[in-house]
């Protein structure tokens, strides 16, 4: 049976359902306010989060101080990325690939700030970016205002597929799948003081062998099946507001 | 009495009246071009056909000095829209337009903080391949990076014709993400119908970072990049 995300992604006809599980998500929560108190306040994910507004808005290369936000400088546009993910991110033949938001801005953080290791930066502006979209529906490779790419839904569709036969050959086991799809949006937290990002998270999950990687495709796939199962919801659900930060 | 044949002949008729003007008609990407306060801002507007950072560069157009560009393109889908003004960080832009329909796009460019790191022009020339007997001609572009991260994006543009180029590094590069070599890049021409017309060409080069030199027209005459008030 296909999941929601499947049957949004693989015909065009389908694509007005985004509209109607946005309807239902605004109907089902609390409104904006909620969401955005689940990331207010002090603590170490506050932390985070002003880490990562500092790499968004700052290079580290004080000879090239071009930063993300130099050229993505309009918040209202930026809030609605975190929640387009997974999505193909275009890149020159044949890098394109579907990838999770902490994969894509690995790759522009290693790019564009020349970052050996850009997973620390990155994990602090997925941080920063899942915080500054808390309140947007989970709509992975749709984004306000911008065109659907037929190719590009169906490049995740295909990501989606792949993602449920590694999940259910890797994890289904122990897990179930609606619990597990859930708690992904807990991530980046915080674990023993250490931003983890669910991708880290996924690499150094012990039973899964051989080890997956944090920057890989089955991670993308995987993450995409399991947001596709969670798509219509806020980013920032008030569901799951108790496992945000580090007990 | 009109026959309910004759009517439905003439509604199909109509209908692939229809069909046919609306085959016909023009599919444009258009749009203007400032910058953060509203300034028109002039330079180039250059098509990737397919999906954006794909390198199969297409048609384009010069931007004018009231920051307006029209592209008519040979049909509809995704295109990467490249828009490059001097003293500002080149804009790359993921669009769709539909066939026979025309695409408004408003573009707003952040200007480059310093010119410290971009790629820099040493010179653009034209050469007849004598063995060729005036029917090629080579297009070859000088060029160095600060930083040592030249992309693909070593463009050049005819305005004549309204194509766009990559033009070829000194050596074969397989991947697209790497860095490219500083030196002679380099644009096979066909000239047997017309010979050519350096007037025509101009050229921008960006980086893997975004970096971006100014456009360079004739006469091809680089001048010391100025970062923009």
């Amino acid at each position: 049976m296909p999941t929601r995300l499947q049957v949004l992604v693989r015909s065009d006809r389908a694509l007005p359902a985004v509209s109607v599980w946005i309807l239902i998500a605004l109907l089902s929560v609390g409104g904006v306010g909620s969401i955005r108190a689940l990331w207010a306040g002090n603590g170490p994910r506050q932390a985070l989060v002003a880490e990562g507004e500092r790499w968004w808005s700052t290079s580290p290369d004080p000879t090239n101080p071009v930063a993300c936000a130099t050229c993505h400088d309009d918040p209202a546009a930026a809030r609605g990325w975190a929640a387009s993910f997974p999505k193909l991110r275009p890149l020159p033949p044949p890098h394109s690939r579907v990838m999770t938001l902490l994969q894509a801005n690995a790759e522009a953080v290693a790019r564009h700030y020349g970052l050996e290791d850009p997973r620390p930066a990155a994990t602090a502006i997925t941080a920063y970016l899942t915080r500054l979209g808390a309140d947007t529906i989970i709509t992975p490779a749709v984004s306000a205002g911008q065109p659907v790419f037929p190719e590009r839904m169906a490049r995740l569709a295909a990501s989606v597929t792949r993602g449920e036969r590694v999940y259910a050959r890797r994890c289904e086991s122990c897990h179930r799948v609606p619990e597990v799809a859930v708690r992904v949006l807990a991530f980046p937290r915080l674990r023993e003081g250490r931003p983890e990002p669910v991708e880290s998270f996924l690499e150094d999950h012990r039973p899964l062998t051989p080890r997956l990687r944090w920057d890989g495709q089955e991670v993308a796939d995987l993450m995409a099946a399991l947001m596709a199962r969670i798509a219509g919801r806020p980013l920032g659900d008030p569901a799951i507001a108790g496992r945000k930060e580090e007990s | 009495m009109i026959r309910p044949a004759l009517v439905l002949e003439l509604a199909v008729g109509l209908a692939a009246l229809g069909l046919a003007l609306d085959a016909r008609a023009q599919t444009v990407i258009t749009g203007t071009v400032t910058s953060k306060a509203g300034q028109p801002l002039a330079g180039l507007a250059l098509l990737e056909k397919g999906e954006i950072h794909n390198n199969v560069w297409d048609r384009g157009a010069l931007v004018d000095a009231n920051g307006r560009f029209r592209i008519e393109v040979s049909s509809g889908g995704p295109y990467g829209l490249h828009i490059y003004s001097s003293g500002y960080i080149y804009a790359p832009n993921a669009v769709k337009v539909d066939a026979g329909k025309t695409l408004e796009v408003h573009i707003v460019l952040v200007p480059e903080p310093t010119r410290a790191n971009d790629p820099i022009v040493k010179r653009v020339g034209f050469f007849p391949w004598d063995a060729k007997q005036g029917k090629v001609a080579f297009v070859k572009m000088d060029i160095s990076d600060p930083n040592g991260d030249l992309g693909p994006q070593v463009l050049a543009f005819n305005a004549a014709a309204g194509r766009a180029y990559a033009m070829a590094p000194p050596r074969q590069m397989r991947d697209l993400k790497a860095n490219f070599p500083n030196g002679v890049y380099q644009l096979e021409v066909d000239t047997s119908a017309a010979p050519i017309n350096p007037r025509d060409w101009h050229f921008v080069v960006a980086d893997h970072r975004c970096n971006t030199t100014d456009i360079l027209s004739f006469p091809h005459e680089p001048k010391p990049p100025r970062v923009v008030p």
